[in-house]
């Protein structure tokens, strides 16, 4: 075998890797529609907004098959739309009321522990929520995406930031959470 | 590394995020700077707190079949527009946007259902107004009286009783008893039996035709000389008097007609056609002599 064909064999699986075929639809659901959904809930905070959230990315992707992005940077993009759907559903509308109330409804229906069990649980979740209201963005984006396990390369490109400032954003957004955190009682 | 650490490093570094050569230089650093070992031990910490807050929030149930369905329907939804919209034809997608015309679903059904009371309504209006019009037109060519058709009686009455101070109201009153009166009907308007049985009451008095065309002749005479006219004033006064005379012929002609065997009556008129025959005399005299001077 000579140098040249070694040397082409070495390079393969990088370009195998560049190359690699774009995530069918029905592959691109199952891998991803629990990290859009549960975006979504975070941001309008109610499991039926979040439904329509979720199917209008997935649309959106169905739609736009050819031109996004591949599996590496399928995720940040879906997440990205799924951000940008959710804060246009609930902009303009002060239902932040109707919201919790409907959540804890939904909540149960969706198969939560039972309401006895789980009222510990609820107020530490509208605990956190309302201590998460309190950071400005995109802190409080890149905190709820870090903890769905994103890379800060996804989160950067998530949020449209520069990836060495990610780090930053998310100490920052840390200190602050624990903070309210702890004035709201969350940290009993 | 012997400055300390940035927190955004630090927080890369416990997140796994910097470079082998980067790590192991934090690493290094934090085994001899308190104040960064402190920071980072926060850092756990606070790390460790965010996760306990926010793992509720993310470790709720994902409808995952629900949303698989609701996802297959909106994309059945999305393929039933997209073959007219891309493949088919244009006279097929014409048809087609005809056909879906006739799939009637609740509101468009009602949406048809109003259009067609809608043009129900304007048929039934326009078919009222339509046979309204022969209806009129046909009226009018029965010869039914129009209210512009003077009534032959009043004709009659008005222009044996009405006295006017004009000079061509005069004129008209006198030729009322001309011959040529039966041309006086309105163009078009047939003259009825009943016009006709009317005519006869208008017949004159005996001994009256002899006035008649004397005030005729006069009345021409006068009228001739119609191009120079006369002074205001005498025209006033002479307007005046024969307004006196044609009253008091109608008031005598009517006694006289009423009383036919009375002679007084009858000298009673024709002293009042003698009153406007004198009149008329005066002036056309009056007239006549004011030309030759």
């Amino acid at each position: 075998m000579s140098g040249q064909a070694r040397a082409l064999i070495d390079s393969m699986p990088d370009q195998i890797a560049t190359a690699e075929p774009s995530l069918s639809f029905d592959e691109a659901f199952t891998l991803h529609h629990r990290a859009v959904f549960r975006t979504a809930r975070a941001v309008v905070r109610d499991p039926a907004l979040a439904e329509d959230v979720t199917q209008e990315v997935f649309l959106r992707l169905y739609r736009n098959l050819d031109s996004t992005p591949g599996d590496e940077l399928l995720r940040p993009w879906l997440l990205r739309v799924a951000l940008n759907v959710a804060r246009n559903t609930i902009r303009g509308a002060s239902r932040s009321v109707a919201r919790d109330t409907q959540y804890s409804k939904e909540a149960i229906g969706d198969g939560w522990a039972a309401p006895v069990e789980d009222y510990e649980r609820r107020l530490e979740i509208e605990e956190a929520r309302r201590a998460l209201d309190k950071i400005k963005e995109p802190m409080r984006s890149c905190l709820l995406l870090k903890q769905q396990g994103l890379s800060y390369r996804e989160i950067a490109t998530t949020l449209s930031i520069k990836e060495t400032n990610v780090g930053s954003l998310v100490a920052r957004g840390r200190k602050q959470f624990a903070r309210v955190y702890g004035k709201i009682g969350g940290s009993r | 590394m012997r400055e300390c650490i940035d927190e955004g490093i630090l927080q890369s570094y416990f997140d796994g995020e910097l470079s082998g050569e980067k790590t192991e230089s934090v690493a290094s650093h934090l085994a001899v700077c308190i104040n960064c070992a402190r920071a980072a031990r926060e850092l756990e910490s606070e790390s460790l707190l965010l996760s306990k807050a926010l793992e509720p929030e993310f470790a709720g149930p994902v409808p995952t079949e629900r949303l698989r369905h609701r996802l297959d329907a909106a994309i059945a939804g999305l393929h039933v527009v997209r073959p007219v919209a891309s493949d088919e034809s244009r006279v097929h997608s014409w048809l087609q946007s005809i056909a879906d015309l006739f799939t009637l679903s609740p509101q468009r059904a009602f949406g048809y259902a109003g259009l067609a009371a809608v043009i129900v309504f304007a048929a039934i209006f326009a078919i009222v107004q339509w046979r309204h019009v022969p209806v009129n037109n046909g009226s009018g060519l029965a010869g039914v009286p129009k209210p512009v058709s003077p009534p032959p009686a009043s004709t009659q009455k008005e222009s044996l009783a009405t006295v006017t101070p004009s000079p061509k109201d005069k004129a008209q009153s006198v030729s009322i008893f001309a011959p040529k009166q039966p041309k006086r009907t309105i163009p078009g308007h047939r003259v009825v039996p009943n016009e006709l049985a009317a005519r006869p009451q208008v017949k004159l008095l005996p001994g009256e035709r002899s006035y008649l065309k004397q005030i005729a002749s006069l009345d021409t005479t006068i009228k001739s000389e119609s191009r120079r006219p006369m002074r205001p004033g005498l025209q006033a006064e002479y307007e005046r008097n024969l307004a006196l005379v044609d009253r008091a012929i109608a008031a005598t002609r009517s006694a006289a007609k009423s009383n036919p065997n009375d002679p007084d009556a009858a000298e009673f008129m024709f002293a009042a056609y003698q009153s406007k025959v004198d009149l008329l005399n005066q002036v056309a005299d009056a007239r006549l002599s004011n030309r030759q001077h």
